[in-house]
């Protein structure tokens, strides 16, 4: 159907977002195609290490599921971060992804744990790792005809924490002025760091790794010293802007008081973890 | 270019015909009258057009009608029970937790939610639940007592 009604088509799942956009006059599709009703969207499953999290997953679901609050931790924070309990019951994983705004919770969480999305037109089926998917504000690596049908983790090694947090002046139906998930990876508990991802969120045009930051981390033994260098190194190579929510250097600021403290929760995670 | 939707409203069936682009909200005031469920900000932001889809509390502003075609729906008037009020409602009123009175409607659906899965709810709970819910008059201390008293006394 997507390939059929062509470019003027937009899909809608929880449309929390496209509804307030069409309201607006933001977005005027011709067709408004919903996926409310295709099963294997809605479904979230576990198989061995891979957690499968179908797009059309309330990010309520994904905030209350025992196999994310055990395994991914820092996807349930960033699920509980978003909207309010009453958006959370309309609005999707899949949809959280597929708009691409800077400040959205869910991609810094899932791109700490290194995630990927399975992309879907009428010609086949592909997958792409969430580090590739945004590449403006609103803009993303799908094609007009795909939709986006899951989102793929791996659960992490043994000795591996991860932990997001969000930054806004109120608790709930807030858009982040800075956001920040951090994943670490130890070789033991109390040893050396083998893998970091830092992701930061609102700061840039979309969520964005900070590869500096990580680069510090790797290879080192964790210590308030360290976390430091690697935070102040985000806030370089962070690229925020001034608006009404906060000025760019007080996101860049807040981007390393964010890392330091959300690198000082993944560690206590990983130590913790077996 | 109309559709025929079947909907669940206060435990009533309803079949309705919709235009695609209705909200489940304009349904519910302008189809069906029932004028307890509010329209506010139009935008998921104040909770004052809450009701109940399959038990959840959502913004009926930001669904469109023909999505909620096969559910159940319960606005503020399915809320009465045939003793009279409500025990949230009659908390409510006791409590004095209303004063305009818009987000009341929306207010009690997403305690009466958050009191089936959490009888015992606790304040922290309870603000929580109703952070997506505004209110601009009591500065909501009298609508968390309220809340609170209904959950004790539903113990």
């Amino acid at each position: 159907m997507m390939a059929e009604l062509g470019e003027g088509v937009k899909p809608i799942a929880g449309g929390t977002d496209l509804i307030v956009n069409m309201r607006r006059g933001a977005a005027t599709p011709e067709h408004v195609l919903s996926l409310g009703r295709i099963k294997e969207l809605c479904a979230m499953d576990l198989s061995g290490s891979t957690l499968r999290i179908g797009a059309c997953c309330t990010v309520a679901s994904v905030a209350e599921s025992s196999n994310i609050a055990s395994r991914f931790p820092a996807l349930c924070e960033g699920a509980l971060s978003l909207g309010s309990p009453l958006i959370r019951n309309l609005a999707t994983a899949g949809g959280n992804l597929v708009t691409a705004r800077p400040a959205a919770d869910l991609p810094p969480p899932l791109m700490a744990y290194d995630g990927s999305v399975t992309l879907q037109s009428s010609c086949g089926k592909r997958v792409v790792a969430l580090d590739r998917f945004f590449v403006g504000p609103g803009r993303t690596a799908m094609k007009p005809t795909e939709i986006l049908t899951s989102i793929v983790l791996e659960t992490p090694a043994a000795f591996s924490g991860a932990s997001y947090i969000k930054l806004g002046t109120r608790r709930a139906l807030e858009i982040s002025i800075a956001s920040v998930a951090c994943f670490l990876s130890l070789e033991r508990p109390g040893g050396k760091i083998l893998a970091a991802r830092v992701v930061l969120g609102a700061v840039a045009p979309f969520p964005m790794r900070a590869g500096d930051a990580e680069k510090t981390l790797i290879g080192e033994i964790p210590s308030p010293p360290l976390f430091l260098k690697a935070g102040q190194a985000a806030a370089a190579e962070s690229k925020p802007i001034d608006d009404h929510r906060g000025t760019a250097e007080y996101r860049r600021d807040m981007v390393s008081v964010l890392t330091q403290k959300m690198l000082g929760v993944a560690l206590e995670r990983a130590n913790a973890s077996e | 270019m109309k559709k025929t939707i079947h909907i669940t409203v206060n435990n009533k069936p309803v079949d309705l015909e919709v235009q695609p682009n209705q909200t489940l909200l304009e349904v519910i005031r302008e189809r069906l009258r029932l004028t307890g469920t509010k329209a506010g900000c139009l935008a998921g932001d104040c909770g004052a057009c809450t009701v109940l889809l399959d038990g959840k509390p959502i913004n009926s502003c930001l669904v469109l009608a023909v999505q909620a075609h096969g559910k159940q729906i319960m606005t503020i008037e399915g809320v009465e029970t045939p003793q009279g009020l409500h025990p949230l409602q009659a908390a409510f009123v006791n409590k004095g937790a209303i004063q305009c009175g818009y987000c009341t409607p929306g207010m009690i659906l997403t305690a009466k939610s958050l009191l089936k899965r959490s009888p015992k709810a606790d304040e922290a709970q309870i603000r929580k639940a109703i952070s997506g819910n505004l209110c601009r008059c009591t500065g909501y201390q009298k609508i968390v007592e309220a809340i609170l008293f209904a959950s004790r006394s539903s113990l």
